[in-house]
Order: structure tokens, then C-alpha cells, then sequence
């Protein structure tokens, strides 16, 4: 667990996350060289790559996550990357995104979003938005998605140092205004329900981002319903399944 | 089973999109219309109603023949560093207990094991270049049919490519299949995908028996004969082990890529080093022990060279009689009893047993008459299925996390080599060969 | 919690779909982890889909969301879209 700290002295860690095929595992090599190890996240059979780069003297250790569309609890290697990011609480994560597959890259960012990550976004393959004449406003982009965005053509390596740059100014800002998403009527109702339930454990609160257990709650995410089975008493799961409607 | 828009998951799926398409309707402008772009030229070819799975076999077999060619230079090399290596220590070392180690254990039965070090490099190296390309997923998609037929899922295809260079990584990488049962489906039959470790061995008898013009032939044969237990024994674990549905197919096809050399090439060395660990630890290992069961007792052997004398040799004549009726002596029994550590110390068996360097090692076996060209056949056959490698084991316990999985593909591999062999022979006998 | 509408006429399997032709999705039957994972990965209601292979009994090739996802053929007579003429 790395302690986020001001200093540029102490440790920093970038969990790196994506798509399959969005060039997730270039920039890694690209970040790590051959400093890169790999071993297994504890417990399961999910491969675990890190590896570490030094940039303007500050240390940063690169995690690469297994390359997901999304976070749930059905796949095993969407859950390891869930439980990385949420448990080891990363400084940074870096969100690899294909330029030119937007519409379904964001959404993991939206997800990730949720999480409350410290997000950096990696634009990748840069060079065919451009040769393909898309025109990607990148500082409106930034703002809509409350977080950093560096354009990359991982191939070449172009933009990889102002990701390296950005990582690290992500990681001392510390700064967490992002977009939140409302889910309509029904839905922000449930959340505000589950939410006054969950306030009862403000320590759970300090662990999990708030919205994201309410939210994953709502969905009947199984290991996030393990999770509060054990830690509220019986009187309040009752409350939290009638909300979402368990028998 | 829920209605699809009430299903929650989908609701919020749903709003998520309908948010990104709000953001990218004021960030993103297309100049000018939908681009054709590579990705669909490209596909049109490669997933062609008819040419896509010619395109893939030939892809495979140009695969296949890189692999060896570009590696041939260094094999070479390296066949000349170990002999070179060797007639130092021979010229140097006066002890003659240690020139044995050094020359025949060490040299004989290492060098002739990582001789294959470059087309398993080269092999790995080809994979990369085709994954990395976004070709894989194409593969995948155009022998979906086959697959599914065959009760393989669509995805364990590429796995199973892999098993064609080593079953190690070819079982790791089930683990992209999310359906434990297909999953365990995927990892129980890779050990019958005929790795890069068995090719030494089939090169060798496929040499001395069947001849330079014939082997290839022998050899294609073998992998054939492998694919096809693949099929018929993923077929046999759906309907008896593993009940039920097959878990559905999707994979996303990625934009097609340049492969990076640099990206490639590291990917290559990521693989081949489980590979080169199990060539330095396992095999090693076992090629010492090897020699010193073949120079032991010292006397009796006459440092090291009447092997006949040796405990090996015992071993090996207590095996004798299960392999008689295959038309095998008792090297080969022995041979096979270390192949059990790692299929390549069949043939760093031979050369220690034979007390010759890789080179001449075909040679050896044919003056011998260790082989007809039907017990040869029934030998690689035998190789081929027999036992999965130390390595392939321990990769199976890991990721079945028991030992009742492992132990099960022993049994099962061990009946099976029998089983098949005794067939090839007992055809041949009744087709009048011998 | 909208009430989804029952599957109105008109709704055909995916996999009845020739090659080029373009649908919204309407609905998708089966386990609930798998409607989660396809509406993930951009099969949610009324999402535009075009046809780029179709390779009966083997896979078919769906464009989704800009992106290209092969789908088996048992999948694919999951899938319930409505044909649409443009995208």
C-alpha cells in the first residue's frame, strides 16, 4: 500500500488499466522497459505485471491491471482489478483509452469514475485519430471527464513522457472533483436509501467510495453484498435488501 | 432470467452510454464520412467465407517454417560452441570422473537440449508477431465453426495455439476463458497439442527410421494425429466431466496493428524465459542425474563406459518387458522414464546412453536397430501422449489449485499413449510390417 | 425503474440478420451475467448494431458501439434486435 503523500520523495503507484487491445500493454513496456516483472495477483491464477520508471527524480511503480471492459464481480479478472484499485488504492490510475473507439472506451472511465480513482486518461493511437481526420477536442474532453487526458501513439512513443509528467502531477494534486453520473429518478432514490443505511458505518465510508457502494449495492454485485453481510448487522442488510428489492 | 430494460445492470449500462454519447456529441467531429479503413480491407480477406480458413492453415504452416529456418544459423552455433566446449575438457580435465560430468553429463545432456532453444524462441516469437497484429482474434472467429463442433470453445483456440509451442503458457493462458468448465476442458487437453519439447524427438526417430524425404511426412502425421485426440478427448471431458452448456462466444476483433518489433520481441523473451528456466532447472537437473545413473557403479561400468553395467541399465531391463510387445529395448524404456521430467530429455537421454553428441545421435540409432519405421511411428506416437512434462504438471496444479487434476491427466495420458500405440502397431503388424 | 415494454412485433433474433444489414437492439434473453456483460459491452436497449459477417453456423461480426465483437451463433439467437434502414 503506498501512502499518498507531497513529497517527491516517497513512492508512487500508477495502476494502468484499459480495454483489451488498446495498446494497454505497449505503454506498459514502453513506461516499465525491462524492469518488468511479472508474478500473480495473491490467491488466483491472474497474471500481475509491474515494473517502475523514474521521472523528473521521482520513482513511480506501474501496476498493469488485466485489460477489462468493466468491473463487476462475474469476472474473475474484472473483480482482481476492482479489488486492486478499491483495496491497494493506487495514487494514480492511468485509463488507456482507443482514440478511436471512444464510445465504448469511456465507458470504463465512467466506471472507474465511480470508483473515485485519481484518474489519468491515455488517449492511444493518436496517429490514426488523425490520419482518420477526427477531430477530438481534448482540453472540453478533460473537463466533461474531470481528469487529465495525454494523447499517445504508444507505437512510437509520442506523448508517453507527458503521461509520465501527468501521473505525476495527478498523483501529489490529489484532487477528486469528478463527474457524477445521475441515474434517474428511481435510481438516485435507491442510492440516497442504501446511502442513509451505510452512513451508519461512517469506518466503511473511509474505506469505499460512498456512491460506488450504493451503487454496486442497487445492482446486487455479489461480492459487495458478501461484504456488507458481514459487516452490518442483520436490521440493517433487512433495510438495504428492501430497498433493492430482495426477497 | 429478467426483462432485459428492467434488468438494473442494463439500466445503469444504459444511462452510462447515453452520457458518453452526450460528450462525445460536443467533443468529437468526423471530417468527412465513415473512412474505409484497413481493419475492414483487410477483414474482408481474412474472414472470407472460403479463403479464411485456407488463410489460416497457411498461416500456421508459414508459422511453423519460419520458426525452423530462422532458427537453423543458430542451432548451428550453438552445436559448435557445446562440441567446442567439449573437446576443451576433454583436452584440459585430467580427472577422468570429472571429464565424464563435465563432457557427458553436463555438455551431452544439456547441449543437447537447448540445441531447440532457437525454434522454440523463433516459435514464440511468430506468436507474438501474430497476436500483437490483431490477426489471433481472426483466427479465432474463422475457426469458430470447427471449434464449437468440436466442443472447444471459440476462445480456447488460442490457448491452444500456444500448446504448439509449449503447454506451459498454453494452459496459463486458459484463463481467458471466463467458463470454468471450458476453462478446465482447454487445460486438460493442451498436454495432447504437440509441444515445441516433443519435435526433437520426432525429429530424431522420424530421421533415422523414415529417412530426410519421408520424415516430414512422419512428423506431420504425429501432429495430426495430436489434433486430432485433441478434439475427440475434449469431446469425451463435455459429455463426462464437464456437463452442460458451453459458455458463449464474444470477443472483440481489434483495429489491426503494425506489430512492434520492440513490443514483439519482449513478448517473445517473457515466454521463452518459463521455457529457458525449465531447460536450465528441470532439465538439467535431470540430465546429471541421468549420467550418474548411467556411470554408476564406477568400477562396474569402467568409468562410464559400458553402460550396460550401469543402474540405468537395470532400470531399464525391469521396464523391458511392458515395452517388448511396441518392438522398444531397454533404452528406450529408460529414455521414456525421463521424459517424464520434460519431453526433451528423451533425446539427452539417447545421447548419453549412446555416448554420442547430438549429431550422430540418428546415426547411432539406426546402427543400433533400436527402431523399424513402424515401432518408430508407434514411439513418437507414444511420446506425443504419454505423460505431461514436470513443468506442464506443475502448471496444472497451479491453476486447478488441486492435485486430483493432475493426477487424473497422468492415468488418463498414460492408458491413452498405450492404447494408441498398441493400435499403430497392431495395424501395422496386420499389414505385414514389422 | 422504467417498465420495460413486453417484445413488440417485429423483434428477430440476431442471428436471422444477412450480412449489411443495420437494427437496434431490442432485447436479450438468457442468464442474467451474460445480459450484464453484452450490455456492458454496448448491447443496451435501442443500440444501433450493423451486420458485418455473418457465417452461419459459425460466428457473426457486429459492429457495436465503433467496435468490431464476433458473437458464437447461440449468442447471436439470444440477441432480439428490430431492422432499421440507416444507422
Amino acid at each position: 500500500m503506498s501512502t499518498k503523500t507531497k513529497d517527491t520523495g516517497e513512492q508512487i503507484t500508477a495502476a494502468l488499466i484499459g480495454n483489451p487491445n488498446v495498446g494497454k500493454t505497449e505503454i506498459f513496456n514502453r513506461l516499465t522497459g525491462l524492469s518488468q516483472r511479472v508474478g500473480n495477483f495473491p490467491g488466483v491464477t491472474v497474471e500481475k505485471k509491474g515494473g517502475r520508471f523514474i521521472h523528473q527524480g521521482q520513482v513511480v511503480d506501474v501496476v498493469d491491471l488485466p485489460g477489462t471492459y468493466s468491473l463487476t464481480a462475474k469476472a474473475l479478472d474484472e473483480l482482481v482489478a476492482r479489488d486492486f484499485i478499491v483495496e491497494e488504492k493506487p495514487n494514480v490510475v492511468v485509463d488507456i483509452v482507443d482514440g478511436t473507439s471512444l464510445e465504448r472506451n469511456l465507458y470504463l472511465t465512467f466506471l472507474l469514475m465511480e470508483l473515485d480513482a485519481n484518474l489519468v486518461i491515455a488517449l492511444n493511437r493518436w496517429d490514426l485519430v488523425k490520419a482518420r481526420k477526427i477531430n477530438v477536442d481534448l482540453d472540453r474532453l478533460s473537463e466533461l471527464l474531470g481528469a487529465p487526458i495525454v494523447a499517445t501513439v504508444a507505437t512510437t512513443g509520442e506523448g508517453l513522457e507527458d503521461l509520465k509528467s501527468s501521473i505525476i502531477k495527478v498523483a501529489h494534486d490529489q484532487k477528486k472533483s469528478k463527474a457524477i453520473l445521475d441515474y434517474g429518478n428511481d435510481v438516485e432514490a435507491g442510492i440516497k436509501s442504501i446511502s442513509a443505511v451505510l452512513n451508519e458505518k461512517p469506518d466503511l465510508l473511509k474505506r469505499y467510495p460512498p456512491r460506488w457502494l450504493a451503487i454496486k449495492l442497487i445492482e446486487r454485485d455479489e461480492r459487495v453484498l458478501e461484504k456488507a453481510n458481514s459487516m452490518f448487522s442483520g436490521l440493517q442488510m433487512a433495510k438495504i435488501l428492501e430497498v433493492i428489492g430482495y426477497e | 432470467m429478467s426483462e432485459f430494460s428492467e434488468d438494473l445492470s442494463v439500466v445503469l449500462a444504459q444511462k452510462r452510454y447515453e452520457r458518453i454519447s452526450e460528450i462525445i456529441g460536443s467533443t468529437v467531429k468526423k471530417d468527412g464520412g465513415s473512412v474505409r479503413t484497413y481493419t475492414d480491407m483487410l477483414d474482408r480477406v481474412f474472414l472470407n467465407k472460403y479463403l479464411g480458413i485456407p488463410i489460416f492453415l497457411t498461416l500456421l504452416w508459414v508459422m511453423f517454417q519460419f520458426s525452423f529456418t530462422v532458427s537453423e544459423p543458430f542451432v548451428v552455433l550453438v552445436e559448435k560452441l557445446f562440441e567446442f566446449l567439449s573437446h576443451l575438457v576433454e583436452q584440459n580435465v585430467t580427472d577422468p570422473y570429472l571429464t565424464s560430468f563435465i563432457s557427458t553429463g553436463v555438455i551431452g545432456g544439456l547441449g543437447s537440449v537447448l540445441v531447440f532453444v532457437p525454434p522454440i524462441f523463433a516459435l514464440f516469437l511468430a506468436l507474438s508477431i501474430l497476436e500483437d497484429s490483431g490477426y489471433m482474434a481472426r483466427a479465432a472467429f474463422v475457426m469458430d465453426r470447427f471449434m464449437y463442433r468440436l466442443g472447444l470453445h471459440g476462445r480456447s483456440f488460442i490457448p491452444l495455439m500456444i500448446g504448439f509451442g509449449c503447454n506451459v503458457p498454453a494452459i496459463m493462458a486458459a484463463r481467458s476463458l471466463d467458463n470454468e468448465k471450458d476453462r478446465m476442458i482447454t487445460i486438460l487437453v493442451s498436454p495432447l497439442m504437440s509441444c515445441s519439447a516433443r519435435l526433437p524427438v520426432y525429429v530424431l526417430i522420424a530421421g533415422a527410421v523414415f529417412g530426410s524425404a519421408q520424415a516430414g511426412t512422419a512428423i506431420f502425421f504425429i501432429y495430426a494425429l495430436g489434433i486430432v485426440l485433441v478434439v475427440l478427448a475434449a469431446q469425451l471431458f463435455r459429455k463426462i466431466l464437464f456437463k452442460g452448456e458451453q459458455s458463449p462466444f464474444v470477443l472483440e476483433l481489434p483495429t489491426y496493428a503494425m506489430p512492434n518489433a520492440k513490443s514483439a520481441l519482449l513478448h517473445m523473451w517473457m515466454r521463452g524465459k518459463m521455457f529457458l528456466k525449465k531447460a536450465g532447472t528441470i532439465i538439467f537437473g535431470t540430465a546429471i542425474i541421468v549420467w550418474f545413473l548411467s556411470v554408476h557403479p564406477w568400477e562396474a561400468t569402467a568409468g562410464g563406459q559400458l553402460i550396460a553395467e550401469s543402474y540405468i541399465a537395470w532400470m531399464g531391463h525391469a521396464l523391458e518387458p511392458v515395452f517388448k510387445p511396441f518392438g522398444w529395448d531397454w533404452m528406450t524404456a529408460v529414455a521414456l522414464l525421463f521424459g517424464i521430467v520434460a519431453k526433451e530429455v528423451v533425446v539427452g537421454t539417447y545421447g548419453v546412453l549412446l555416448g554420442v553428441d547430438e549429431g550422430t545421435l540418428g546415426d547411432s540409432l539406426v546402427a543400433n536397430g533400436m527402431f523399424t519405421p513402424l515401432t518408430g511411428l508407434a514411439f513418437m506416437a507414444f511420446v506425443l501422449i504419454y505423460v505431461p512434462c514436470f513443468a506442464v504438471l506443475a502448471t496444472i496444479v497451479r491453476e486447478t489449485n488441486s492435485l486430483r487434476w493432475p493426477a487424473f491427466e497422468v492415468i488418463f495420458q498414460v492408458a491413452l499413449a498405450f492404447l494408441v500405440s498398441g493400435l499403430i502397431i497392431g495395424v501395422g503388424r496386420m499389414m505385414g510390417m514389422s | 425503474m422504467n417498465s420495460g415494454g413486453s417484445i413488440s412485433g417485429g423483434s428477430l433474433p440476431l442471428a436471422f440478420l444477412p450480412e449489411g444489414a443495420k437494427a437496434t437492439v431490442s432485447d436479450i434473453q438468457g442468464e442474467k451475467s451474460i445480459v450484464g456483460h453484452l450490455a456492458d459491452m454496448g448491447f443496451t436497449p435501442s443500440a444501433r448494431i450493423m451486420i458485418l459477417k455473418s457465417c452461419p453456423p459459425g460466428a457473426m461480426l457486429v459492429w457495436v458501439k465503433e467496435a468490431r465483437i464476433a458473437l458464437g451463433r447461440g449468442m447471436a439467437m439470444q440477441i432480439l434486435v428490430n431492422e432499421i434502414e440507416e444507422l
